[in-house]
């Protein structure tokens, strides 16, 4: 079957500097596979050369069989393709529910969004509470919660999340992960590129792992949480 | 003059000034820069105005003698003038500007590639109806008197007018950039534009839109005030260009009710000024442009500046 995703040879480059070099990688339906590495590893690289934010210079990205170049960013949304940038990005002078609005920006099917803005808020319980306050005074946790949340509200086939814990206390990044697990439980594709490789690692299907721009190391999650060797490289001792 | 004559004229003029430096400010938002051509748009607007009443060319152009066989009201031809203007700055974003986004260029050199489209569309404008000066005649006002009496003072319709009309776009502009699917769009892109895409957002498209509008409302502006003073000539929108950067900037940057306001206090201070002394009405719109950026220098209702080294 054709794999919902599918990146062949990719190539990135920034002037001199080679971000991804020929990476192949592939998210099947229904699957969450997870990018870990050290900073700088080109993670952040693979999800924005999958959302043309950045061109590739050579490879191809694939979604469900069709190459995706000169496809522009905004639409890859259209295709199926959710992004949750680095960072959050949340737009900070706009409230919590415009925030969520925008990202159903491209759906015309107003009861289907507002099923969609009450399962968010079922989802994330504080942001229901602060729906009407200013994205821009939320905490880091909350705010990460709204970007995981716009970029639902899209309804994707594939979520891109980029970093999801960064700069969240254990508490929070247990909450978040828990989020991201009962939403893969029901169905949603993810590829999730983080730091934190235990947390990603607990939840996820199958791990890359990428070093300079090239895979390392692959298997499955449970495989990965298991070598002691990565632990030791990659992930830290925790 | 009394008092009252005295705020309709500077809210009046100050109104206009606000129309002008929103469509810099819906320009700078998506952008981060000045479009410069801005001044020229808002001169085609004026003239755009003049040609649709039915008024005709002078002797020193091309275009000499040219009178378009129709002849419509003020009220037909200015929203037509602005809708021409509004074709024209959309020109000015194909040629000027979108160019240099496509290849990634830095967004400043925008402000050299938009001051020469400005350039050559006044040049156009000499070339094609010369450099005398035309009036719009008050008559295209159709049975309206030149003057009514309010509270015990005569007030000019061709104020009241302006003052109207431009209070009305900028209550329309707001609604409109806070209620409609566009407007938050506009918006998002303002704030983030590359999280803007990742929500599905055109950027281009909202961009279009921006300059769209933007010299829509340059065009009216422009034929209010043709209206009001006399179209000077083709460069007669470069000083108005002028003024409307120190409006934007006394606003602050990217605000829309600051480049309103901005526009409001700059024209009552003119206005203030002494029929003996109005020589020096600039004089007091750039010293009150000075005196704002040396005590506040965001503007009045801009957001803090970001801190640099």
């Amino acid at each position: 079957m054709t794999p919902l995703l599918e990146l062949r040879r990719l190539t990135v480059r920034y002037g001199a500097l080679t971000a991804l070099r020929g990476l192949d990688l592939q998210v099947r339906e229904g699957e969450l596979v997870t990018l870990l590495g050290a900073n700088g590893a080109g993670k952040s690289t693979t999800l924005r050369a999958i959302s043309r934010l950045v061109p590739t210079a050579a490879g191809q990205v694939l979604w469900r069989g069709a190459d995706l170049a000169g496809v522009r960013t905004h639409r890859t949304v259209r295709l199926g393709i959710g992004h949750c940038p680095e960072g959050r990005r949340v737009l900070a002078r706009q409230t919590v529910a415009t925030n969520l609005e925008l990202g159903a920006w491209l759906r015309r099917d107003r009861a289907g969004i507002a099923a969609d803005l009450e399962r968010c808020y079922g989802l994330f319980p504080r942001l229901a509470e602060r729906r009407r306050q200013l994205a821009g005074n939320l905490s880091g946790g909350e705010q990460q919660m709204l970007a995981i949340a716009r970029a639902l509200m899209g309804r994707p086939s594939l979520l891109l999340l980029d970093e999801p814990s960064l700069g969240l206390a254990p508490k929070l990044v247990a909450e978040v992960m828990a989020a991201l697990a009962a939403l893969h439980a029901g169905g949603l594709s993810m590829l999730l590129v983080e730091q934190n490789a235990t947390a990603a690692l607990e939840i996820a299907d199958r791990g890359v792992v990428l070093e300079s721009g090239s895979i390392s190391l692959e298997g499955s999650a449970a495989d990965l949480l298991a070598d002691a060797g990565l632990r030791a490289s990659y992930l830290g001792s925790g | 003059m009394d008092l009252l004559q005295i705020l309709v004229n500077g809210l009046s003029v100050g109104a206009v000034y606000g129309l002008f430096a929103l469509g810099y400010t819906l320009v700078f938002s998506v952008l981060g820069v000045i479009n410069f051509a801005h001044g020229a748009v808002f001169t085609l607007g004026a003239y755009f105005t003049y040609l649709l009443i039915g008024g005709a060319v002078g002797a020193n152009g091309l275009l000499a003698g040219f009178q378009l066989p129709f002849a419509l009201p003020f009220w037909g031809a200015l929203p037509l003038a602005g809708l021409g203007a509004a074709l024209v700055a959309l020109l000015v974003e194909r040629v000027a500007f979108r160019p240099l986004r496509r290849r990634r260029a830095d967004p400043l050199l925008a402000l050299i590639t938009s001051l020469g489209a400005g350039v050559i569309l006044v040049n156009l404008i000499q070339l094609l109806v010369g450099a005398e000066s035309y009036a719009i005649p008050t008559g295209a006002l159709g049975g309206l008197p030149a003057s009514f009496p309010l509270l015990g003072a005569r007030v000019r319709t061709v104020q009241a007018l302006l003052l109207g009309i431009a209070v009305l776009l900028l209550a329309l502009l707001t609604l409109w950039l806070e209620g409609s699917r566009n407007g938050k769009g506009l918006q998002a892109v303002a704030e983030d534009p590359e999280t803007a895409q990742l929500l599905g957002i055109d950027s281009t498209a909202m961009v279009r839109l921006a300059f769209g509008l933007s010299g829509f409302l340059a065009g009216v502006a422009g034929g209010l005030v043709g209206l009001s003073v006399s179209i000077a000539g083709p460069y007669f929108g470069i000083g108005y260009g002028l003024k409307g950067l120190a409006v934007l900037v006394l606003g602050g940057l990217g605000s829309v009710p600051g480049a309103v306001l901005g526009g409001l206090i700059v024209g009552l201070a003119e206005a203030f000024v002494p029929a003996d002394w109005s020589g020096y009405k600039d004089a007091v719109s750039y010293g009150f442009l000075f005196l704002v950026l040396l005590l506040r220098p965001r503007g009045l209702l801009g957001r803090p500046l970001p801190t640099k080294v």
